[in-house]
């Protein structure tokens, strides 16, 4: 057995190695040359997400025995990676552009460190996608979410950022309690904390004892990634972190730390433990019934936007549970193609958001009287990112419930699927809501508010994204069943590709 | 053979040229905006006899299974027809100086037309379904844009309603798909009709239908839309959304669940029976003309359901002739009342009387429409009501005479509205009352023409229907 790490392992982490480098370089250029910071600190974190990027599609897979127990090269990897970093870049361009609008008002806000931080949650986010091992999982989940602490109170002067993010913190840090406690029980169960040969250990277990250590491990890691995917009944959180964090955040939270808490679910659930226990499932489909009815029902008294975006983020939690709850050869191409048409729909209204947005109160409904007036082209473009998240066809939204539902009937959850097709009136309710009131005549005032081209880039890409899935999604679908179709039910480790 | 997919895709493609087309003349984008749409309309009319059997099939997202098929069969030559004319008109029926935003105007009319003819195309069970539910966006705009005071409340109402009615319609979709392994329509025709459940399925896709068209008792939505929307918009809702419900019906209610629609004719009967007389009743009750045309459409739409539900082949084929009928009809009651309220700037039916003597064409057009609306024999409703009574006849007699009563019934309302509005003793004559000038009858022509010629010669529909069966 081998004890040291050769070229081709180091270059296989050279993804997170990038990643790690462009971090260190952004606290070096905060800490030295804090005038240049402002210029630069954005270049650089969308250098190391695009270097990041490169190198995960052209690094190959490693076998050392040192690396595989923990970490995996898979094809899974590779596409939450893709995912992962894209959710990086955009929430780079959103960073730009609030800081853009922010910098007049505060400028003792350092960027370096903001960027800082994003890069690392990206790096947490990764680790979740890549890991092998419930500990590095965890370690994964707890980079992220350290990072995502500090950032919710990013902006001192705002009274209301602090609730906000003491509130994360203890919720966070009690959902992290949750998910150590159950990987001690499965550790208890089984003896590994190993992903690679976890079903076969969980299936050989001769005592009902141990049975039941390992299913209640199950179920508090469940509970502890509920807590960080903010799924009902453990969303409390959700609605006041939102609303207290500046917007780039919130669109990460709301993007990313939603996918990486499925990324975690898919890696346990789909990758590692394939329809282990239909009481799993079970209990996922209440979950996802519990979200969709609560979340939808909330989200239609909510005016104020950042806070409405927490309820509309925990409702799509719902949908993208039920891929989960079914279980099938579909579910994971179902849920990843769920979280990519959801993340173009939402960082686009984040980035609307960040445009029009001045004070640290957020946007309200009432903001966006007379928008379609003042400003066509940002009004249809919100509209179609709200008509997108509502699922209304043409929109890629619907193509993609649709196939979120199609695996939810195909595992016969029938109840599930209804009421999820229920919901999906409340939903277009209030969506449109916003859309009406943007079309109202009420004409005000223009305020002139300074143009971020990045943001406008994002903007752009997002567009461009939805419009490409809702026209032509035939080959992100193909490539998906291609690579996680099957994927489904085999163990984890032989499906090794190297670069995609 | 005519390239389906062009006669697809030249709305779409017109419809993006109209969103970022630089114009700030209004008068010439309308004239652009018109052109374009009759671009569809013209492809159509030249290839006119070679179009039957036209077809695409792409395989479209494979992993879902849905495939962009596209066919042309006589039932859908003839709603893609009527689509492609009404189109055209009822862009014409809003004068441009009142229009603001006019890219996104036109912009949406072409869009819902795309979507239309994509949607009466559609072969695939959810490609039809997709098309269905999108039109409704850009029309819940145009009500919600441009239109009267309570528009944006009636816009939210109807997108609603609409959505509501058509969320279970995607549960029964995903059922029939896993019942037979496809979207393919022909395939589902010959499977579905067997399943066990397929009474819930059924169910499902008659409610979408029935609110789209509207059946009674699902009709809520309709008076205020019909009458907060723009004259355009009234016209898109009344003469082709209406018909999307009603093809809805012939396409996937009838074609796939025929047993449980025998089953349940009797009820689905008495329910269009029904919304035929509150149709009729609340229009008589009305003190405001575009309400009153909104009622008698209701009125009519529920006639043309009950051809439907009747079971019986001269009924159905009177119900696919009148759907075309009411589609003509109902353009052309609205753009004359339009125009009337564009020259009164009401639609009270009290406020002013006797406008016959001050607008005589106009008033001569309007009573030229409204016998066409109440069936006068000779234009075009004659036929087709006539072929609805007579095969409802041969089932039940007593029936087929009570549902007689409602043509009395619209004569009554009809010719009640004229003779307050433009009959009555006249009032003061206002400077703004210009009567229809050649414009005005060279929009109007078009559908005279084919009033007439399908109260006289409605032969070439059957033919077309013909060759569906």
């Amino acid at each position: 057995m081998t004890t040291i790490l050769t070229g081709v392992d180091y270059a296989s982490l050279s993804p997170l190695l990038i990643l790690l480098l462009g971090a260190l370089v952004l606290l070096f250029v905060e800490s030295f040359w804090e005038k240049t910071a402002k210029k630069v600190c954005w270049i650089i974190a969308l250098v190391s997400f695009i270097g990041a990027a490169y190198a995960v599609w052209a690094a190959p897979a490693s076998n050392s025995p040192l690396l595989t127990p923990w970490l995996r090269f898979d094809s899974a990897y590779h596409l939450f990676a893709y995912l992962f970093l894209g959710i990086g870049v955009a929430t780079t361009l959103l960073a730009h552009a609030f800081f853009t609008v922010f910098e007049e008002k505060y400028p003792n806000l350092s960027h370096g460190e903001f960027y800082f931080l994003i890069v690392s949650a990206v790096v947490g986010l990764i680790l979740i996608g890549q890991s092998n091992d419930f500990l590095t999982l965890f370690l994964g989940l707890e980079t992220l979410s350290i990072a995502l602490y500090i950032l919710c109170g990013y902006v001192k002067q705002w009274e209301v950022s602090h609730e906000s993010s003491m509130k994360y913190f203890l919720m966070g840090s009690l959902g992290a309690a949750f998910l150590l406690y159950g990987i001690a029980l499965v550790y208890g169960g089984v003896g590994t904390t190993s992903f690679t040969d976890l079903l076969q250990k969980y299936q050989a277990i001769p005592h009902d004892a141990h049975s039941n250590l390992f299913l209640g491990g199950l179920a508090l890691i469940t509970v502890g990634l509920a807590f960080k995917a903010a799924v009902v009944p453990f969303h409390v959180w959700a609605p006041d972190v939102y609303d207290g964090a500046p917007n780039p955040v919130t669109a990460f939270m709301s993007v990313g730390t939603k996918a990486g808490a499925f990324a975690a679910f898919a890696v346990i659930f789909l990758l590692a433990l394939p329809q282990f226990h239909t009481l799993w499932n079970e209990a996922i489909s209440v979950l996802a019934i519990l979200t969709l009815v609560y979340a939808n029902y909330v989200a239609l008294r909510q005016t104020q936007l950042r806070r409405f975006f927490a309820y509309s983020g925990i409702s799509h939690a719902g949908y993208l549970l039920i891929p989960l709850a079914a279980g099938t050869q579909d579910a994971f191409p179902a849920l990843y193609y769920y979280l990519v048409v959801y993340g173009f729909a939402t960082l686009g209204c984040f980035a609307v958001l960040t445009y029009l947005d001045q004070t640290s109160e957020g946007v309200l409904l009432s903001d966006l009287k007379g928008l379609f007036r003042r400003n066509p082209i940002v009004a249809g473009f919100f509209a179609l990112c709200l008509l997108t998240l509502a699922g209304i066809p043409p929109t890629a939204g619907f193509l993609a419930k649709f196939y979120v539902l199609k695996t939810g009937f195909d595992a016969g959850y029938y109840t599930l699927v209804i009421v999820a097709l229920l919901v999906t009136i409340l939903s277009a309710y209030y969506y449109l809501r916003i859309v009406s009131i943007m079309l109202a005549d009420v004409p005000e005032e223009s305020r002139s508010v300074p143009l971020s081209w990045p943001g406008l880039v994002l903007s752009i890409l997002c567009f461009a994204g939805i419009v490409y899935l809702s026209v032509y999604p035939a080959p992100l679908m193909a490539l998906l069943n291609h690579t996680l179709g099957g994927i489904n039910g085999s163990t984890v480790n032989t499906t090794q590709i190297g670069s995609a | 053979m005519p390239y389906i997919e062009i006669l697809f895709l030249i709305p779409l493609i017109a419809s993006c040229v109209a969103f970022f087309l630089p114009v700030s003349n209004t008068k010439a984008f309308r004239l652009i905006g018109v052109a374009l749409s009759v671009l569809p309309l013209i492809y159509l009319l030249s290839h006119w006899h070679t179009w039957l059997g036209s077809e695409i099939n792409l395989n479209w997202v494979p992993p879902l299974g849905i495939h962009f098929h596209l066919k042309m069969d006589g039932l859908a030559f003839l709603f893609v027809a009527l689509t492609c004319l009404i189109v055209p008109i009822s862009i014409l029926a809003v004068p441009s100086f009142t229009l603001t935003h006019p890219n996104t105007f036109y912009g949406l009319v072409l869009l819902v037309q795309g979507l239309l003819i994509g949607f009466f195309l559609s072969r695939d069970l959810l490609l039809f379904t997709i098309f269905y539910e999108s039109m409704i966006i850009p029309l819940y705009f145009m009500i919600s844009i441009w239109g009267g005071e309570n528009r944006k409340a009636a816009a939210l109402q109807f997108l609603v309603y609409m959505i509501a009615g058509s969320a279970l319609m995607v549960a029964a979709v995903l059922a029939l798909y896993f019942s037979a392994g496809t979207f393919d329509l022909d395939v589902l025709a010959k499977s579905a009709n067997g399943l066990e459940y397929a009474h819930w399925l059924a169910a499902a896709f008659l409610l979408a239908f029935a609110v789209k068209t509207p059946l009674f008792p699902f009709h809520a939505w309709l008076p205020d839309a019909y009458t907060q929307a723009s004259t355009t918009g009234t016209i898109l809702l009344s003469g082709l959304l209406s018909k999307a419900g009603i093809f809805g019906i012939l396409r996937i209610v009838l074609e796939l669940f025929p047993d449980v629609m025998k089953e349940w004719s009797p009820y689905l009967l008495g329910l269009a029976i029904a919304g035929v007389f509150y149709g009729g009743f609340a229009a008589w009750m009305q003190w405001d003309y575009k309400r009153l045309i909104a009622f008698s459409s209701l009125s009519h739409v529920n006639f043309i359901l009950a051809g439907l539900f009747i079971w019986a082949q001269p009924a159905k084929t009177g119900a696919i002739l009148q759907a075309i009928n009411h589609g003509v009809t109902i353009t052309a009651l609205f753009l004359v009342a339009g125009w009337l309220e564009d020259r009164t700037g009401t639609t009270a039916i009290s406020k002013e009387g006797g406008m016959g003597r001050f607008l005589p064409y106009l008033c001569w057009l309007t009573l030229f429409f409204v016998l066409a609306s109440i069936a006068l024999p000779g234009l075009n409703n004659f036929v087709g009501e006539l072929l609805i009574l007579f095969g409802l006849f041969k089932e039940n007699v007593w029936v087929a005479g009570f549902l007689a009563l409602s043509v009395i019934l619209s004569a009554i309302y009809m010719l009640n509205f004229m003779k307050k509005v433009y009959f009555g003793p006249p009032t003061f004559f206002k400077e703004a009352w210009i009567d229809i000038g050649p414009k005005e009858w060279g929009i109007a022509l078009p559908l005279i023409a084919i009033i007439i010629w399908l109260g006289i010669y409605p032969t070439p529909v059957f033919n077309l229907l013909g060759i569906v069966r």
